[in-house]
């Protein structure tokens, strides 16, 4: 079918009839052929290029230029006092400081080690979660259920630092209160270095678990039940049936999550490490983000901070591009 | 779907795991809220230890609810997320309108410009810069110009519109509508779900952000309420705390910090449940079309 489809379109040497108009639907669409000059459609078309401006000027000022500042900057010496422009070129001379200053190896490991515990431990609980949630025969609780765990995800990182402060918190926390209780002595998690990631991604997982369902729920929502009728009259069990029907219908989904998440590696979530970290874990804390925050804005180093950012935009992209094809390729569906 | 013996044991198992989930979702919400209710005195009696305070007390939240510091930023958030998503939307939509009509000569480059800002970031610093140089550090603005335009929802509202039935615009460009009231009679009416999705979310982003403001702003009077909340959950004993707030006597800091976190959330509990559907539905549509 498609095949003789491309040939209508393509074989120029056949004269192709013009197609009866269809009855119903939509028509077939043909590619546009411009009856006047360039000049006319442009005039033609003038209140929308109006009414783009603010949306152009807002692309222009608040996204391009910073972009072009980024691959300005991080090839100047920006100094106090001068502009951008004043500030002497010196080429690669900030990447090189950047890897060889003692701090950043370990601030990308940590960068990498803290992305890649989110996926291990935050991928897979939403999953499953959204499996239990679609085979709930229970309809009102189910729905009351849901409407309970998606709460956290409303919450900013300030309230969930909060909330670990009230559960964690040397005197007054309730894991400590707990721990007392049963005999044990009181521990300062938050000061610890080996809590900081169980604490960070553990409070990650609690504000977002449940949230993290809903497009799961979506692609499921879409599934024939009488797939589940016809495997019962297999004889397939629930297991079985979460095996052969519901994962292969959430996998195109898993992909593309996995996808996304992928092409976040250089960003460990900067906003949360930024309130949870402090001096005595800062070893296995410190992210690129919290340290570009830091040099940037609070030591005024510009240049580095800005190279380190772009080095980590352009890592992103071709993490995105990358993993798109790859998913492309074995789900057939990508971002783009 | 119960249909075997081993379909009823999977049945109570998943609700077993589900419910112990959302108790644990809920539980440190309850936790906060009773040592945000619990006084100095029973504090100390009951060795910090509360959980359902015996003798509840609201001075925790007296002493918050009267910090004007308070206040302000209340206002300011409120500011931010109203004028922050208006603008938005408004610059959403008929950025979506502009880019959906097929035979606009440069559309194609308009749009690889939206595609391209999703794709890559400028990084913080750049940004500041920018923003610097432009005059707007230390101006509330610089809270809403950043985000004026949400590339992703206009991706997703330009695409509801090509996929609007060709009658309507084809009617309407007969009728002799021009492109404005095309875009406001016919266009926004039909895209309100997905642009009430898109606005809801903004709300939210801009309620719970708190970053940009820490970067951007100097003048504590301008702080939205998150990062007053901020600085009063990181400030390290009772004593900063009392640089916030006048009077702390007769309440614990633990308390009071408590106390921060329930004024932080209540806003959002309280719309949360009328608006909950709607914000599923955001997501399917993001699912579906993205």
């Amino acid at each position: 079918m498609p095949k003789a489809k491309q040939n209508l379109l393509s074989n120029a040497a056949v004269p192709v009839r013009k197609p009866l108009p269809p009855a119903y639907g939509k028509q077939i669409m043909e590619p546009y052929k411009p009856k006047h000059g360039l000049r006319h459609r442009i005039l033609q078309h003038r209140t929308l290029y109006l009414l783009f401006i603010p949306v152009f000027a807002y692309f222009v000022l608040f996204k391009y230029w910073p972009i072009a500042m980024a691959w300005i900057v991080a090839f100047k010496e920006l100094q106090l006092g001068s502009g951008v422009f004043d500030s002497p070129w010196v080429g690669l001379q900030n990447f090189r400081d950047i890897f060889g200053s003692p701090d950043i190896p370990n601030v990308i490991r940590n960068t990498i080690e803290i992305s890649l515990l989110r996926l291990l431990f935050g991928f897979f609980p939403p999953i499953l979660l959204a499996i239990m949630f679609h085979d709930m025969v229970t309809r009102r609780l189910k729905k009351w259920l849901q409407t309970f765990v998606y709460i956290p995800h409303f919450f900013s990182w300030v309230i969930v630092f909060g909330v670990v402060f009230g559960f964690f918190s040397v005197g007054a926390g309730f894991v400590n209160n707990m721990l007392d209780a049963l005999g044990f002595a009181r521990h300062e998690f938050l000061l610890d270095a080996n809590w900081f990631r169980p604490i960070l991604i553990g409070s990650a997982l609690w504000k977002e678990v449940g949230w993290s369902t809903i497009i799961y729920l979506a692609a499921l929502a879409t599934v024939d039940a009488q797939l589940y009728e016809a495997a019962v009259l297999d004889g397939a069990g629930p297991l079985k049936r979460i095996r052969y029907i519901t994962l292969p219908s959430i996998m195109p989904v898993v992909t593309f999550v996995l996808c996304i998440n992928l092409g976040f590696l250089l960003n460990a979530g900067g906003e949360q490490v930024l309130l949870f970290y402090n001096d005595a874990v800062m070893d296995r804390a410190d992210i690129i983000d919290t340290w570009v925050y830091r040099e940037g804005l609070a030591r005024l180093q510009f240049s580095i901070a800005a190279a380190v950012g772009l080095f980590q935009s352009v890592i992103g992209l071709a993490l995105v591009v990358i993993c798109n094809a790859f998913a492309k390729k074995i789900s057939g569906r990508g971002i783009w | 779907m119960i249909h075997s013996k081993a379909d009823r044991i999977y049945q109570i198992v998943i609700h077993i795991i589900v419910i112990a989930i959302v108790v644990s979702a809920i539980f440190p919400l309850i936790y906060v809220l009773g040592m945000s209710l619990t006084g100095q005195t029973e504090m100390m009696e009951r060795n910090y230890f509360v959980i359902i305070p015996h003798e509840p007390t609201l001075s925790s939240y007296e002493r918050i609810l009267s910090s004007p510091l308070i206040w302000k930023s209340f206002f300011v958030s409120v500011f931010r997320s109203a004028a922050g998503t208006l603008l938005m939307l408004a610059l959403t939509v008929v950025g979506a309108y502009v880019l959906s009509v097929r035979t606009l000569p440069g559309r194609s480059v308009m749009l690889f410009l939206v595609l391209g800002t999703i794709l890559f970031n400028a990084g913080l610093i750049p940004t500041y810069l920018v923003v610097k140089k432009l005059g707007f550090v230390d101006s509330i603005w610089v809270l809403i110009l950043l985000y004026l335009v949400d590339s992703f929802g206009l991706l997703v509202i330009k695409i509801f519109i090509e996929n609007l039935p060709d009658g309507l615009i084809e009617a309407g460009k007969i009728d002799g509508a021009g492109d404005i009231q095309m875009l406001l009679r016919v266009v926004v009416p039909l895209a309100a779900p997905a642009l009430a999705a898109i606005g809801l979310f903004s709300i939210v982003f801009h309620w719970n952000s708190w970053f940009d403001a820490m970067v951007y702003l100097n003048n504590a009077s301008l702080f939205p309420m998150q990062l007053i909340l901020k600085n009063m959950l990181t400030a390290a004993s009772g004593d900063m705390m009392s640089t916030f707030l006048s009077n702390t006597a007769g309440v614990t800091p633990e308390s009071m910090k408590m106390a921060t976190v329930i004024v932080g959330t209540l806003p959002i509990l309280l719309v949360y449940p009328f608006l909950q559907k709607h914000f599923v539905k955001g997501v399917y549509l993001g699912a579906v079309k993205g």
